[in-house]
């Protein structure tokens, strides 16, 4: 007997809680073989299992690695059923990130794991990478009309080029139209107060209920 | 020796590991990568010659007489020796720019010759050994000097890509461990060159963090590589110290277990904790703030986060060396570390006065 859709749906869902990227494709095609909504096995399987995830990161349970693992298989799945989204089935009117480690460092693990994060939680993600030229952060915000800009950093030397970021927002003109996150080890509360970032976050998990805040979906 | 003192940093580090008195605590501020900063020298400059590299050291150590100098082998030089590419910023540290390895089975297809860490092959190495034994020419006779160099997974990750060694150990852990198995050689090899001239490794496994990778994995991955080589250093003659950046409260009692010298941790772990771990096995060095206090703060939260690590480390059965979490950042102010050498050795004079502490 064809498997139900809740039974499905929590295969997916265990599939990226349990890092299964191979499995997950298959459980996908499985999934809209039988006709299911491919809006619900992103929202309530992968999704649902990375929210999953990233709670055990919380807890300790789970560290960078299986993070990482997890957003694979999450990728994998959202690859197969993406496709098949009906048009008026996008996720909503999306917030919009820009993200990227400042210029002088290449140290990108924490900037990706707020990335997966943020992505999972329904917002539109445009990554710069790492070692990013200040002013692309600029260019990239008022390009796309940006809600959020996130900056990352693990070197002090580069710390205080998130100032000048922000500096420069100021200068193009968009400042008062996007918010400024910023975090990584060297980071804290208190030196995001003094170059004027209104969001902080210790950690990627952390980063989602910053972010949401800031444009004020919670 | 610095006009303050009654010892020299020899003699105080001789004193703290036979158990005998001496006049302060030692102190072991990172100044690593922050040296040329006494010398008004960019980072470029400080990485371009021996002659530079030590003149750096020899006029922090004159200015501040702290308890060691210290030769920055840098934690990408394995990494690069093997054949990865790394950047030359101004004034930053350098990066790793193309890594060797695109994928851990690329382990298999190359021709490893671990040989290239040799001061004969590697200019960077030869540079290194030279500012080495000149620090030593000059102040050997008083003052040791330290090496910073990689463990074997933050070597690794030098060389693939780390998102990818982090999938890796999971995925094809047999390939991971090809991959530990040529870093490690390649660092022992390092831990010789350095202990023939008299200077003392310094193992640095940032990758190997407690923020990264669980216990389990540090006992796989990480532990067994590095006892290996403190065992290595042992065996030839040498000290080692080992230090770990990030939160490595979880890690303490492996790490205690690596068979190092000396412990150093950053400044997110409580060192009340790990005194009450390991404190009776080695001395333990730690861990005033190197952001929050030394770059951020002024001389009053530079006396207070001194007071606070006395306060927790003091009384450290094997000793304890009063030191920054991790190296000074680069923007520090120079008055900043003045204040750390002036409040160690208000201080940490002995006999030790807690009353002076609260």
């Amino acid at each position: 007997m064809a498997a139900s859709k809740e039974e499905l749906i929590e295969k997916l869902y265990e599939c990226v809680v349990e890092m299964e990227d191979e499995d997950v494709v298959d459980v996908c095609n499985e999934y809209l073989d039988a006709g299911y909504n491919a809006y619900d096995g992103i929202m309530d399987g992968l999704v649902a299992g990375m929210n999953k995830a990233s709670e055990l990161y919380d807890e300790e349970e789970y560290f960078v690695t299986d993070v990482l693992l997890c957003s694979d298989a999450l990728y994998a799945g959202l690859e197969i059923l993406r496709p098949h989204l009906d048009a008026d089935e996008s996720m909503g009117e999306a917030k919009k990130v820009v993200i990227g480690v400042v210029e002088g460092d290449t140290h990108d693990i924490g900037k990706n794991l707020v990335k997966i994060m943020l992505e999972t939680a329904g917002f539109e993600m445009y990554d710069l990478g790492r070692d990013v030229p200040l002013d692309a952060f600029v260019e990239k915000a008022k390009e796309v009309d940006a809600d959020i800009v996130a900056m990352s950093t693990l070197m002090t030397t580069t710390m205080s080029g998130m100032g000048t970021v922000i500096e420069k927002l100021q200068e193009a003109g968009i400042r008062d139209r996007v918010k400024v996150m910023v975090g990584g080890s060297p980071i804290s509360r208190k030196f995001a107060d003094e170059i004027g970032a209104e969001g902080y976050s210790a950690n990627a998990v952390e980063a989602v209920a910053v972010a949401k805040e800031l444009v004020g979906l919670e | 020796m610095h006009p303050l003192d009654q010892m020299t940093p020899n003699e105080r580090m001789g004193a703290m590991f036979a158990g005998e008195p001496f006049d302060r605590l030692p102190m072991m501020p990172f100044v690593i990568s922050y040296a040329p900063r006494v010398l008004n020298q960019t980072q470029r400059w400080y990485r371009a010659s021996a002659e530079n590299r030590a003149e750096c050291q020899i006029a922090a150590y004159e200015k501040w007489g702290h308890d060691t100098m210290v030769i920055e082998y840098s934690l990408h030089g394995v990494p690069h020796a093997l054949g990865s590419t790394w950047t030359d910023p101004e004034n930053a540290l350098p990066a790793i720019d193309e890594h060797l390895l695109k994928d851990v089975d690329d382990v298999d297809k190359i021709d490893w010759d671990i040989d290239a860490v040799r001061k004969e092959n590697d200019p960077w190495m030869k540079m290194n050994i030279e500012a080495t034994e000149r620090c030593l020419d000059k102040y050997g006779k008083e003052v040791g000097v330290s090496i910073t160099l990689p463990g074997a997974f933050s070597a690794a990750s030098g060389l693939l890509p780390v998102d990818k060694l982090l999938r890796a150990k999971r995925k094809k852990p047999e390939q991971v461990h090809k991959l530990l198995k040529i870093c490690n050689e390649a660092v022992k090899l390092v831990c010789e060159e350095f202990i023939k001239v008299g200077a003392t490794p310094f193992l640095c496994d940032p990758v190997a963090s407690g923020t990264i990778i669980n216990e389990s994995e540090f006992r796989e991955f990480s532990l067994p590589y590095t006892q290996e080589v403190f065992k290595f250093c042992h065996d030839i003659g040498g000290g080692c110290g080992y230090h770990i950046c990030g939160d490595t409260t979880k890690l303490t009692q492996a790490m205690s277990e690596s068979g190092c010298d000396m412990l150093s941790v950053d400044d997110a772990v409580d060192l009340s904790y790990v005194k009450g771990v390991c404190g009776d096995k080695l001395p333990l060095i730690g861990n005033v703030s190197p952001n929050a206090t030394m770059m951020l703060g002024n001389r009053e939260d530079i006396y207070r986060n001194i007071k606070e690590n006395l306060k927790q480390a003091y009384d450290s059965p094997c000793g304890y060396i009063i030191a920054t979490g991790c190296d000074i950042p680069l923007p520090a102010p120079i008055e900043n570390v003045d204040a750390f050498m002036d409040g160690v050795r208000e201080l940490a004079k002995y006999p030790l006065d807690p009353a002076k502490w609260e």
